[in-house]
């Protein structure tokens, strides 16, 4: 995963997520009391330049990352940019274009490219882990976040597990045509549902070997200079919220 | 198919997260009651929430010869039942969004309550509809799954028409103008996510019948049969 490698290989590493957040937290802010297109613009681009100058993101990674994202926005905003007229006494359904309607678009894809790039920022600067840590200390209820421990870990024994299946299912031209795919998906799937329960007995026991009938309790990694962290974060934040007021 | 980042004003974004609330907070109590009842369910759901993250990421292909993936609420929602649904369904909403960029925080709550709220709930509620209308337990996982999908949809539609109202035809040509931008893709997705969840079930069925049983799928005289 794109994002995974980047959140752990970038120069912010060692920075306190709780900072980081903020930042991001303010970014957000900053791409809903934007009241222009030309001002939310101006977030995200400053969002990106953070994440690429700041945190070392190659802008090759983050275009990678975002191109997805992207492309799901223009086909959003194609269908905003779109009226339905009915016209004539047959009532015949026609698209129109209309002022109104771009200027819509304008508005919600600058609002929704400066609240993106606020989550790129995050996402890519940010192992998931340290965001788990984080929502624990902001009281999120044990037993989602033992969830998404749980998940965590799993999902790259399942990724493994669905990699290794589909190399040997192509391998026997399980994918050749659409029927096949679809039998050798219905396979692959099932192969994995009956994992769900081996392995979630396997953890049970684990547990319960090592006396653990509560909260599944893991290190959390320290940061250093969280206060001097957390200041800057709040005062660039500030100032980002302000900007994006100021060129309204 | 999830909204994304940013794309609804905040009052609808706040207003979606506020409506998912109670749904996640109910999902959890009846979680917590279930892994008081049977202790070693509690690593079920984490691992089935990791199931349903990878599944979401498989390549499905669909009838029409394009390619998307499957959503895994009709499967989900038939193996764990709804309620538990709506905390997997956000976990994994979560783990799209800040893994693969796919979705967004600002909308979590819209795309929860479409997604690990409504699919959930009406795949149960079609699949028990049809088992007591006496059809087939393969008819029933078709119906149930692929109109789970199907309504996951319609209520992203509903959200996004209420978002953006079309300047002329109101709330109504805009619902009209999204469902049928996403019936393009979706009606033939929702089929071979319908098919693919009968085949896991026939495969369940032939290979771990007493889960399914232990899950209340299927009852002792099917597993017998």
């Amino acid at each position: 995963m794109l994002i995974e490698q980047s959140a752990y290989a970038n120069r912010w590493r060692r920075v306190s997520p709780a900072a980081k957040a903020a930042f991001a937290l303010c970014g957000f802010i900053g791409a809903f009391v934007a009241g222009t297109p030309s001002a939310a613009v101006a977030v995200a681009g400053l969002l990106a330049v953070v994440t690429m100058a700041g945190a070392g993101v190659s802008p090759g990674r983050y275009l990678r990352v975002a191109v997805p994202a992207l492309f799901f926005l223009s086909i959003s905003c194609l269908s905003l940019a779109f009226s339905l007229d009915f016209k004539g006494e047959a009532q015949a359904m026609t698209f129109k274009l209309t002022p109104a309607g771009l200027q819509q678009v304008a508005d919600v894809s600058a609002r929704s490219l400066a609240a993106l790039a606020a989550l790129l920022f995050l996402v890519l600067t940010t192992p998931l882990i340290d965001l788990i840590a984080l929502l624990r200390r902001l009281k999120t209820p044990e037993l989602l976040l033992e969830m998404m421990v749980l998940c965590y870990r799993m999902l790259f024994v399942f990724s493994a597990a669905v990699h290794d299946t589909l190399t040997a299912q192509s391998a026997r031209l399980g994918y050749a045509t659409t029927g096949l795919a679809l039998r050798s998906l219905g396979g692959l799937a099932a192969s994995l549902t009956l994992q769900i329960w081996q392995r979630a007995h396997d953890l049970h026991v684990a547990a319960q070997a090592r006396n653990n009938d509560g909260p599944l309790r893991f290190l959390e990694p320290r940061f250093a200079n969280c206060g001097r962290d957390g200041a800057l974060a709040a005062a660039s934040g500030g100032a980002l919220i302000t900007l994006a007021v100021w060129l309204s | 198919m999830h909204i994304m980042e940013g794309f609804l004003p905040v009052e609808h974004a706040v207003g979606w997260t506020i409506a998912s609330a109670p749904f996640v907070a109910y999902g959890l109590y009846a979680i917590k009651k279930r892994v008081r009842q049977y202790p070693e369910q509690r690593m079920l759901l984490g691992v089935a929430a990791a199931f349903t993250f990878v599944l979401s990421a498989l390549k499905l292909p669909s009838v029409t010869g394009s390619c998307s993936h499957p959503t895994g609420t009709g499967l989900g929602a038939l193996l764990f039942g709804p309620a538990a649904m709506a905390p997997i369904g956000l976990v994994v909403l979560l783990f799209q969004a800040l893994l693969l960029a796919h979705g967004g925080l600002t909308t979590l709550g819209a795309n929860t309550f479409s997604m690990a709220i409504v699919g959930p709930f009406a795949a149960v509620a079609l699949f028990r509809l049809a088992r007591s209308l006496k059809l087939s337990f393969a008819v029933s996982v078709f119906i149930a799954a692929s109109m789970a999908d199907l309504l996951t949809y319609v209520t992203t539609s509903v959200q996004l028409a209420w978002a953006f109202p079309d300047p002329q035809g109101g709330f109504g040509a805009s619902f009209l103008k999204f469902a049928g931008i996403f019936s393009v893709t979706q009606i033939p997705l929702a089929i071979s996510e319908g098919l693919l969840t009968v085949l896991i079930f026939n495969a369940l069925k032939r290979f771990n019948p007493q889960e399914l049983q232990d899950l209340n799928v299927i009852t002792r005289a099917e597993v017998r049969a």
